[in-house]
């Protein structure tokens, strides 16, 4: 290139951006941000996505055949996870509770434990944290599928609303789902505690009973209950349909997401069960 | 299922010879009802467990005589084990508050005194809760990663390649998963417990105004109680990987059928923890008597 004859601009290569400075890799606090701001994100979208589906259900404009056809799936299909999960669940907690018990001598006790432990915590979150397998992943699944397959495009393009034919409903059916199958865990579970305490501990069911009527426990245990089932139920639906629409790049992108779903899902049902518990 | 050979009792009508007129087979195999299909279900049941032992059989064969691929375990437990440290300090942390806060609450309503709150709720979390609820968190995160994983890579024919290549599946992806879940479940369970004592402790002494002293009571706390909890952490840690990877080696269909494959190791290894945990207090019930 040492000739005089320089070449015309047009044949010169073309001036390279500088190129940019090689990324350092985000120390601890670059990642705890990246991350921090990933939360933000998500919970930001849920936020507008609440105020969307809220629209939507107050005007009334959400499919009905829809509704039905999700509570089938998630609700009544959900029947057989909810009855072995409520029973064991039941068992597990007089197995705990009988050193405890035993060691007081406090038989009479027993449904009192039995019934403040089932109805005010593990009934509503274990029955959130296995429906939120089923139907939250299962849910994202068929969402991001959606996406990728780009039928959500195509039903903008037929000018039906995805939110009020897709989203909304999936937010109703799954509210009325965990809310219905709280109370069907919380008897369910009462059951089992008092079938094993009687095998285990000896306690007839007539005294577990007396123990659980007894006055210690008042109405405001069971809607307390109730209350974080409704609650877990908006989060799961939102996270779910959330992380479902936000899919991107095909098979490995839906189980991404649906991995991703379950994660904040479960981890957004505790905080908000402090939070809750807290509060009532 | 029957063999695909004998057309009349071909559960298959769409696979049948052409010749055979639709509503004969209809005749033939009547739609179940009532006690078929519990039957079916039941014979479904029994496969998949059959399935599953043959998964675990496999994997624990592998373990003793299987290739050793170098890091493999090693990235695994990085995937597994600290990966899920932020998740999991997370819920075990709002666990712990939430335990004694409830605990508290409901106490003060029998008897207004507090001193035995921690000694009974560091039995109860050493025993049971920190293995079984941070399990069961790791059943859900790391159950779906794995489908997930896996999943893609049945429905992206990666499996199919490693058969061609002569490695087998289980030996390639479940070994390293099992091997680093076992280890990484029983320090993730300890760690559990660290945190929603540490969640615990700060609570009672916000809340119900009990020193720390008082609340790290470990008097109630067995030789049993730790085994228990131990055993459970390694029960669980060898669960999850076997269920989930058996769910997703099962993937067919697309991403949906990846889809399918994460909630069904979701829901599968969660039961799993739950059924152990009755299964393993039960046990430790009659082991490790007492009061």
């Amino acid at each position: 290139m040492t000739s005089a004859a320089a070449p015309p601009a047009a044949l010169q290569e073309p001036a390279r951006p500088p190129r940019p400075p090689a990324r350092p890799s985000p120390g601890v606090l670059g990642a705890m941000g990246a991350s921090f701001l990933e939360i933000a994100e998500t919970v930001g979208g849920m936020g507008l996505l609440a105020g969307q589906v809220a629209r939507r259900v107050f005007t009334l404009r959400l499919d009905g055949a829809e509704v039905v056809r999700n509570l089938y799936r998630m609700g009544v299909k959900s029947i057989p996870i909810v009855v072995v999960t409520a029973l064991f669940t039941g068992v597990i907690m007089v197995l705990q509770a009988a050193p405890l018990v035993q060691r007081l001598g406090a038989y009479g006790l027993l449904g009192w434990g039995a019934g403040f432990g089932t109805l005010r915590e593990i009934a509503p979150l274990l029955t959130a944290l296995m429906i939120n397998g089923r139907v939250g992943a299962n849910n994202t699944a068929e969402l991001g599928t959606m996406v990728v397959t780009e039928q959500i495009d195509a039903l903008r393009v037929l000018a039906i609303d995805p939110i009020a034919f897709l989203i909304a409903p999936r937010v109703v059916a799954m509210v009325v789902t965990l809310f219905l199958a709280t109370i069907f865990a919380d008897t369910l579970a009462l059951f089992g505690a008092a079938l094993s305490g009687q095998a285990l501990l000896g306690v007839p069911p007539r005294m577990f009973y007396n123990g659980l009527t007894g006055g210690l426990l008042g109405i405001g245990d069971i809607t307390g209950g109730l209350v974080k089932a409704v609650v877990f139920g908006v989060v799961m639906a939102l996270a779910s349909c959330q992380y479902g629409l936000g899919v991107k790049g095909g098979a490995p992108g839906v189980g991404r997401a649906v991995n991703a779903t379950v994660v904040a899902s479960a981890a957004g049902i505790f905080v908000l069960d402090y939070l809750v518990s807290f509060t009532l | 299922m029957s063999a695909p050979t004998s057309p009349p009792t071909s559960s298959h009508p769409d696979h049948g010879p052409s010749s055979v007129p639709q509503s004969e087979l209809r005749d033939l195999v009547p739609e179940p009802s009532g006690v078929g299909i519990l039957g079916a279900r039941a014979i479904e049941l029994a496969l998949a467990g059959l399935e599953l032992y043959s998964v675990f059989v496999r994997t624990l064969y592998y373990c003793v005589r299987g290739r050793r691929e170098k890091g493999a375990t090693v990235q695994q437990m990085y995937e597994i084990g600290n990966r899920s440290l932020f998740f999991l300090t997370v819920v075990m942390g709002f666990i712990g508050m939430i335990l004694v806060l409830q605990a508290g609450i409901q106490t003060k309503r029998v008897i207004p005194e507090l001193s035995l709150l921690g000694a009974n709720y560091l039995e109860l979390l050493i025993r049971d809760l920190a293995a079984s609820i941070g399990s069961l968190m790791l059943a859900t995160r790391v159950g779906a990663g794995i489908a997930a994983e896996i999943g893609s890579m049945v429905v992206t024919e990666q499996i199919d390649a490693l058969r061609m290549c002569a490695a087998d599946p289980i030996d390639y992806l479940i070994k390293p998963r099992f091997l680093a879940s076992i280890l990484m479940s029983t320090v993730l369970g300890v760690w559990s417990a660290g945190v929603a004592i540490a969640t615990g402790l700060l609570t009672a002494y916000v809340m119900f105004d009990l020193r720390p002293g008082t609340f790290m009571n470990f008097s109630l706390v067995t030789p049993g109680d730790v085994i228990l909890g131990l055993t459970k952490c390694v029960a669980y840690g060898a669960a999850i990987p076997i269920v989930s990877g058996h769910s997703g080696l099962s993937t067919f269909g697309g991403s949906e059928g990846v889809g399918w494959a994460t909630t069904r190791a979701v829901v599968n290894s969660s039961l799993a923890v739950i059924v152990l945990d009755m299964l393993i207090s039960g046990a430790g019930f009659f082991i490790f008597p007492k009061g």
